[in-house]
Formats: structure tokens, sequence, C-alpha cells
């Protein structure tokens, strides 16, 4: 199939592009790495009449230690991110993530700040930047302004970026002392959508206790969802009272929305979604009490 | 695929039915939805919704299968096809209301037929757009039910429910009037419309 005819636009900076968006109103669509919305034009699910392509702003690409974050640009490639050497040692959940994202050719195109700002309830990236504590920055007409990631996913592919608002950046918080990370995704071919995946983060402090916690969960809601419960019961614990199959069951019990479809019905999804974050518990928990300090 | 969902307005049963089952003061309540026609109890009209990238239109028409004022209970039939696309959606959609004395609780309940790539679309994000449009349904009724008659601009309270004076109610009850029935009616095609085009979205978009 292909696309209605739209016509394509590439401004040259940032604030061309947000003026760009501000004057072609709501029939004007943000391109990026374009993973998501070609396909959807080519279906014809979407249809705009202006495309406004950024992805080629050097303004909008590269990674930046500033201070306890690292910035992305919104343009910086899934390939380039998962070949960073600086992503890998800071944010290694974002590493980790990365070869669950489609396939080699989709991550040479697609992008960090689309995949956020098209917030697929099954996408790798946002579940990350939940986990995390990520913030998104965004730029329109009216300024720039900073959302944390937990508030960011609104619904099926919604987010809190307002029409002709621009996602310029995200930066992930570098957790640092004895961390370990995991991503566990389950889906009935590698680069389908995940039935259910979860991504996990730990930090423990000296005497194994947990001093901090991140559970982002994918394909379980109408959004990417963070695991609140089962973090908030994990944080102050020792590691040894813990055990991965109850951390699960708790990440399952507070979703209200798991999806149910020819993929899979709600209730299978939360079973595998369970069994999914105790592996992710148990990889991580590993990591953390082995690995050296780093950071 | 059946859902329910349930919302409730700041009136009492009586004023709710006539203003639910009054279509041209319900659809203008309705989010993207316009009235065509009316004939009697069939009416055309279109519904827009937005779900991210995805916009769908749908033009249909719908028809009161049953209307009974004493048990509170209509049931509306509709029929939408995509203004730009092969998507259609068919939906029988079952109004309840109940009696909650200064407020009226409004039990819909959907049955929903998609066909073409659309039924391979899950049932989640359906219900998920079609609670998100019922609530923003109920939140413009509302709004409007609260707001007193001068006033151009909708209240913010959010559940002014039982805040509502009786008498002022009455005077917006015009606004009000903007929704109950064609609301399913219009909810159900544009979720269909929707979740057929987010379930392609889900199949074909990104990943393979």
């Amino acid at each position: 199939m292909k696309a209605a005819s739209f016509d394509y636009h590439r401004p040259e900076s940032v604030d061309g592009a947000t003026r760009m968006l501000a004057e072609l109103g709501e029939d004007a669509k943000i391109l990026a790495g374009g993973q998501s919305l070609v396909p959807m034009l080519a279906l014809r699910l979407a249809f705009f009449d202006h495309l406004v392509d950024i992805s080629q702003l050097d303004e909008l690409k590269g990674i930046e230690r500033r201070g306890d974050d690292v910035w992305i640009g919104a343009a910086t490639t899934d390939a380039v991110i998962g070949d960073d050497e600086q992503i890998s040692s800071a944010v290694p959940l974002l590493t980790r993530a990365t070869p669950f994202v489609g396939h080699f050719q989709i991550r040479s195109r697609g992008t960090l700040g689309g995949s956020i700002a098209h917030a697929d309830p099954a996408g790798e990236y946002p579940a990350v930047a939940l986990a995390l504590g990520a913030s998104v920055e965004a730029v329109s007409p009216g300024g720039r302004r900073t959302i944390p990631a937990t508030e960011f996913f609104t619904g099926v592919w919604e987010t809190a970026l307002e029409p002709g608002e621009v996602l310029t950046g995200v930066r992930f918080p570098v957790w640092t002392g004895r961390r370990g990370f995991a991503v566990q995704e389950f889906a009935r071919r590698h680069g389908d959508f995940a039935i259910a995946g979860t991504v996990v983060a730990v930090a423990l402090d000296s005497h194994d206790r947990v001093s901090r916690c991140g559970i982002g969960l994918l394909g379980l809601g109408s959004t990417p969802r963070r695991a609140s419960k089962a973090e908030a019961a994990v944080v102050g614990r020792s590691v040894a009272d813990l055990t991965g199959d109850d951390i699960g069951e708790l990440a399952m019990s507070d979703l209200d929305d798991i999806p149910s479809d020819l993929q899979g019905s709600a209730s299978y999804r939360s079973r595998v979604g369970a069994v999914l974050v105790a592996r992710a518990w148990a990889e991580a928990i590993e990591e953390a009490t082995t690995e050296a300090t780093n950071a | 695929m059946e859902f329910v969902n349930e919302f409730r307005v700041p009136v009492p049963i009586n004023q709710a039915w006539e203003v639910l089952t009054d279509v041209e003061r319900v659809v203008p309540a309705i989010p993207g939805a316009q009235l065509l026609s009316v004939d009697g109890d069939n009416f055309t009209g279109t519904v827009k919704v937005k779900v991210g990238p995805i916009t769908m239109q749908y033009k249909g028409n719908a028809s009161f299968e049953d209307k009974d004022s004493s048990a509170h209970r209509a049931v509306i039939r509709a029929d939408g096809k995509e203004t730009r696309g092969q998507g259609n959606a068919s939906a029988v959609v079952t109004a309840e209301l109940k009696d909650e004395g200064e407020t009226t609780s409004c039990v819909l309940t959907t049955d929903l037929t998609i066909s073409g790539k659309a039924a391979q679309f899950g049932r989640g994000i359906l219900s998920d757009v079609a609670t998100k449009l019922i609530g923003q349904f109920a939140e413009r009724l509302e709004a409007d039910l609260v707001a007193p008659p001068s006033s151009e601009t909708p209240t913010e309270s959010p559940r002014t429910l039982s805040a509502a004076p009786q008498s002022e109610s009455g005077a917006s009850l015009d606004l009000l009037g903007v929704v109950a029935l064609p609301i399913a009616k219009r909810v159900l095609p544009v979720a269909g419309a929707l979740a057929a085009g987010l379930a392609i979205g889900y199949l074909l978009g990104r990943r393979r």
C-alpha cells in the first residue's frame, strides 16, 4: 500500500520546525525515523497533509554527560545508542534494551525521540525511561519544558506533548554504586511487539539492601507502565528476604488494562509478565551483587 | 466483543433520561461528533477521533431499537463506515439509567463488531479508547450541567455532582442536553475505527 499524498518539509532548525508546526496546525506531523509513522501512513491508518522531517537536525543529535544525567538528543538513532560506550557504562539498561527494538534496519533509522514520542505500549525505550526516572525535554514556540517520564505517557500512543511541541531530548539519570540491570521480553518472533516484557534496574547499599528500584513494564497496559507497588515493596529490604516470584506477582497486581488480543489474553500476558519480572529481577540482583562498583 | 462503561450525571433520572434520549442535545457533548440529520428515531452523523497519529473519521447512522422510558433503558444500533479508509464497525449499545437521587448513573453496555483488519486488533486498546471517550463525554456533559446558565466557560470543578444546585441545573440543562445515547452510538463506531487502526498499526506498523 502507498501513503496518501503529503507535502514533505525539512526545516533548517528546531525553531524553524516549531514555527512550521504552529503554522500548519493539526494537518502536520513530525517525522523522525519514520519507523512507525511511515507504515501507518502507507496503511492509510494515519493521514497528514504535511510531514515535518526533523531527523536531519544536528542540534537534536548527540550523547552528553550533563551532571548526574546522560542527555541523548531526540534524533539520535537506536543503532547509535546501542553502540555507544558512554551509554553502555552509564546507562546500561538502554544498551541492553536496544537489541529488542525491532530489527537492525529499523534501529538504523528509528530514533530515541521518535520511540518516546510515539509512546507505543510495547515500546522498549519508554519502559526504560520510566524505570530509570528519565525526563523528557520539549520545545514549542511557547518555550522549553521538561516532563518527567512518569507523567509523560497518557494513553495508547498519547503523551503529554502538546500539539506542535517538539521532543528535543531525553535525560537519563546515571545510577551509581552497586547496581544491576536486566531486560526480559517475550515475543512470538524477535522484533515483533512484545506480548509482555520488563526492564529492571536495581541498586543496593553496602548491606545488600535495595536502595533503589525501577521496574518498567511493556505490552501490559495501554501505556508503558511502571510497577510502582513492587518497587515500593522492595526498597529498604534485604535482597535475601526477597524472591523474584513474589516481586513478579506484585508487579502484575496493580495493572488494570492488560491488553487481550490474538497474541494473548490478559491473564496469559499477566502470567508471562510475572515470570519475566522474576527472571529480570534475578539477573539484575546477580549483577548488582557480583560486579565491581562502576560508573 | 463487549464492554461496559459507566458515568454519572448530576441530575435526577427523569431529567437525565430526557436529555440522554434527545439526540440533538446529546451529540454536541460527544467529542468529535457532528449530527448530520435526524429523522424520528433514526439519525446520521460523523465522528472524528484522534488516537496518537491516527485520526479516524466515521460516518454512519444509528437508530433506537428500544426506548423504554419506564425502565429507563434504551438500545441503540449503530453502523459506521470510515470516510477515509475501508473500516467498518457496528455496535449495539444498551444504556441503562439508575436512579441515585440527585444524580443518575448511566451504564453503557456495548457489543461491538468490527470487520476486516480491525478484527485483529485487541480488546484492550478498544476498551481503553471507549473509556476515554466516554470519560470526556461525561466530563463535558457534567461541565455543562454544572455551569451557571449565563456562563460560557465550563466549570473546572471535576466532581461537583451534588454541588449542582437544582435551580441552576434546570437552566443549564439545554447545554447539558448534549449527550448520553448518541455518545454510546458514536463511541462505538469510533472506538471500532480506532481499534482497527491501532490493531493494524500494531500488526503491520513497525516491526516487520
